[in-house]
């Protein structure tokens, strides 16, 4: 037990080195959550619980007791049931047993039970033997399963059990104070204040570390990042390798010690997405007997206090800050020049950084009295956030220009979707189904006509042709209305129409264009062709 | 239209000069089992009309002048005490083995003769003393009602027009039928120049075919729309009733008979709507100007007919 305190200290130490020389959100997520698991009951039994059966990977619960219960082999230790099911199955008692709870009532035999006075069952098919078996085993895993939950129980009844159930009680009520405190005190603003004061104040420290340790052990020249990051690489595999071959957690604790050491030799400031799940993993490869449970109760963890961390602590990391800095100039200055917005900035960029500086680290300030913010001297490379407004601007800007962009193109895009459709109208003129191309030709010629103004409007088309325009030619209305007939029986009929009245159809359509193409005027041309896409 | 259909409007036409179109709306009626209430003066040939027809199709005609002295028992016969057996014997009424009954001003009945009527008329079959016995097939019940002189009659009460499948009128003749009518009547009665064309198992065979008439969703959707929007009406108290509607696809069917199609279209339910709603829908009083002819009109004009509604999908409305 004692050695799984050491590995904790070990890492918690490493984690300790790591925060204290690379500060950004990635080290202190990772101190936070080292320093955290031991509050979370599942996640400390899963680092320092017992060690179960089964290399290290725990079996499911009822499984785990039925290996268990085999592995006795002599049965002493097993629930009387089972005991006996197991001997049965081993004797081989054959065709007739004793009834058991949960046994089919259709397979007792009924007649061997009058006689012998007790319920007997009989086992007939190897098949349903088989399903027995199965039967069986479940019922094995279910008892054993109540066995242990049974035992659980009793066992809280004893005075051991009254321990342990006080102290868990214990423990919960102190998390939920501490917790109920901790919002309580960020209610009040001097608390607040006092919180944020105890971050920088941890910050700076860390800082002077840092810097401190920058000068000690400045970066050895002429080793470029690259080779770094190679080395570290490889060896970030070779830990996950041995750690999946060998199983050996003083071994894996070793090695990431190594990394660790390496990366802060190295002055390798990787960012927080790389080292969150990496230092996340190897805690999980360090874990003693790791359950779906601990694993989302550590993700869980992870999450919200890297969350906490990203919201609390103003750090961003070198390159994200120095890009949108950069980028919130541009477009300050560019919506200034657009719209007329005050400029952000009215000299250059470390005045923005030092009014930020200001409004972020006021508790520092008023804790570290008047002491001139280091942060500030050391200006290239942290602090400083763009204000949220400045987000709206920026998305705003963005949009902008995507609407000015693609404004020129919304009538193409328009025409474009409505010739498709008529495209896929005139798919159907030819389409198989006889019924299904006069019903589209037929309505394409009603579309003609109500686009040249003409037409019966809310009518039968059949009733249409008294309201025919002038300039059609000779004979047009009775083919309209046998057209219209037509039209008629396609869609209120099953019958199957023969392929002339298509042509007749098609022979329609062509005159009516022809007769309104040539009667109507420019503007109703453009109409025509550009806004119902009638004509191809 | 429909040959058979044809020859019968032919062989009416005879009697009734200038009335084709009524006549082929109470064959219409006929082809959807159903009965007929003629609102009407008296003297334009109601009574002539029904005669011919029956003569035309061959059905066995019965006539009952309705006064407020007829009995339910003169329609559906009754019981009585046969001496020489002892015993109860039923004497068949008026609808005993009749196809076409005209009930002459219905309105002057007392209200349990109607009633009487108009269960025979529902059901198909009369029950007397605890003994059912149904009636003929074909059965088509043409009532008149007169709309003029109501001194002393039973108006049909709403829920009974409702029976009828159609209400009609046939109206004045214009001058040339009024001319043709004179001439013919001056030499021989021109009801026995009618000739039988259709027989009762045909009619009843036609009405088999009614029943075989396609109809598609879009025309049931028409229907249906047609119906509600009825319902919705302002000037409506009472719109169409589901009974209505499904009257509307009957009468529909047939008239997409009688055309000689075996599939209904949205002109068949416009042809029918008027005939077969009028006397299913109550103005609400004091609404407005219009009748209920109108009202219904005005319907079929704003309600998207299924042509309009069935628009391939892509063919942009104007």
């Amino acid at each position: 037990m004692r050695k799984h305190w050491i590995g904790y200290a070990v890492w918690l130490i490493l984690a300790g080195c790591l925060y204290f020389f690379e500060n950004n959100t990635g080290t202190r997520v990772i101190l936070l959550c080292s320093l955290l698991v031991p509050l979370f009951p599942s996640l400390r039994s899963a680092c320092f619980g017992r060690e179960a059966q089964g290399n290290g990977i725990m079996p499911p619960r009822t499984a785990g007791t039925f290996i268990r219960g085999e592995a006795f082999g002599n049965g002493t230790a097993l629930p009387r049931t089972t005991r006996t099911i197991i001997q049965g199955k081993e004797d081989g008692t054959g065709d007739i047993r004793p009834y058991r709870p949960g046994d089919p009532v259709r397979r007792i035999h009924w007649k061997l039970s009058a006689k012998k006075g007790e319920l007997l069952i009989r086992e007939t098919q190897a098949a349903e033997e088989t399903a027995q078996e199965e039967y069986r085993e479940t019922r094995i895993a279910e008892e054993a399963a109540a066995e242990e939950l049974r035992e659980t129980q009793t066992a809280e009844k004893t005075a051991e059990g009254k321990r342990v159930r006080f102290r868990r009680i214990l423990i919960r009520g102190l998390i939920i104070v501490i917790l109920l405190c901790s919002a309580l005190l960020l209610l009040v603003p001097e608390a607040r204040k006092g919180c944020m004061a105890l971050g920088n104040r941890l910050f700076t420290a860390s800082e002077t570390v840092n810097a401190y340790a920058y000068d000690r052990f400045p970066v050895p020249e002429g080793q470029g990042e690259v080779f770094a990051v190679t080395l570290l690489t490889i060896a970030a595999i070779a830990v996950a390798a041995l750690a999946v071959t060998l199983r050996s957690r003083a071994l894996i604790l070793g090695l990431i010690t190594l990394l660790t050491l390496g990366q802060i030799y190295f002055g390798l400031c990787l960012p927080a997405w790389i080292l969150i799940p990496g230092y996340t993993l190897a805690g999980v490869l360090l874990m003693r007997h790791p359950t779906a449970g601990s694993l989302k109760r550590l993700a869980v963890l992870v999450l919200g206090v890297t969350v906490c961390c990203a919201i609390l602590f103003p750090g961003v990391d070198a390159a994200t800050e120095s890009a949108s800095e950069t980028v919130r100039d541009r477009l300050s200055q560019m919506a200034q020049q657009l719209i007329g917005i005050p400029a952000e900035t009215p000299e250059g960029e470390t005045e923005t950084r030092h009014t930020h500086t200001q409004t972020l680290f006021t508790g520092a300030r008023e804790v570290s009295a008047g002491r001139e913010y280091r942060l500030v001297t050391v200006g290239e490379e942290q602090i400083s956030r763009p204000k949220w407004i400045d987000y709206v601007r920026i998305i705003l800007l963005l949009l902008l220009a995507v609407g000015v962009v693609t404004l020129p193109f919304v009538p193409f895009l328009l025409l474009n979707a409505r010739k498709k459709k008529a495209a896929e109208v005139r798919k159907a003129f030819l389409s198989a189904d006889v019924s299904m191309a006069v019903r589209a030709i037929f309505q394409q010629v009603i579309a003609w006509l109500e686009a040249t103004g003409s037409g019966g409007g809310n009518r039968l088309y059949r009733e249409w042709t008294g309201e025919l325009p002038e300039g059609l030619p000779e004979g047009y209305a009775e083919r309209f209305s046998a057209c219209a007939a037509d039209f008629e029986e396609a869609l209120y009929s099953s019958h199957e129409l023969p392929e002339e009245k298509r042509e007749q159809a098609l022979d329609l359509l062509r005159e009516t264009e022809k007769a309104l193409w040539e009667k109507a005027g420019r503007k109703l041309r453009f109409r025509l062709k550009y806004r119902m896409c009638l004509c191809e | 239209m429909r040959t058979q259909v044809e020859k019968v409007i032919r062989e009416v036409g005879k009697a009734v000069a200038g009335k084709r179109e009524v006549i082929g709306k109470i064959v219409t009626a006929m082809l959807a089992e159903g009965h007929i209430l003629l609102d009407d003066a008296p003297g334009v040939g109601k009574t002539t009309l029904a005669t011919a027809l029956s003569r035309a199709v061959g059905l066995t005609f019965r006539r009952i002048q309705f006064t407020p002295d007829v009995l339910p028992s003169d329609i559906t016969g009754f019981s009585m005490i046969d001496r020489a057996g002892g015993d109860f014997v039923y004497r068949p009424g008026m609808l005993h083995q009749a196809n076409l009954v005209l009930g002459d001003e219905i309105n002057r009945a007392a209200s349990k003769t109607q009633s009487a009527l108009l269960e025979a008329m529902e059901e198909r079959q009369m029950t007397v003393d605890g003994r059912t016995y149904p009636l003929e097939r074909p059965f088509t019940v043409i009532a008149t009602q007169n709309s003029v002189g109501t001194a002393g009659t039973q108006v049909l009460p709403y829920a009974q027009m409702d029976r009828f499948l159609v209400r009609l009128s046939i109206g004045y003749p214009d001058y040339e039928a009024q001319m043709t009518m004179l001439r013919d009547r001056q030499g021989a009665d021109p009801m026995e120049s009618v000739a039988c064309v259709l027989d009762r198992e045909e009619l009843t065979a036609m009405q088999e075919e009614v029943r075989a008439v396609e109809m598609k969703e879009e025309i049931l959707d028409y229907i249906t729309r047609l119906t509600m929007a009825s319902r919705a009406e302002e000037e409506l108290a009472i719109g169409i009733s589901p009974r209505g509607a499904l009257f509307i696809s009957r009468t529909a069917k047939a008239r997409a008979y009688a055309e000689g199609r075996d599939y209904v279209t949205g002109a068949d339910v416009q042809a029918v709507f008027g005939d077969v709603c009028t006397h299913r829908v109550l103005l609400k009083e004091g609404a407005g100007e219009r009748t209920a002819e109108q009202v219904l009109d005005g319907l079929l004009k704003k309600t998207e007919t299924p042509d309009h509604r069935s628009r391939f999908p892509g063919i942009m409305k104007k």
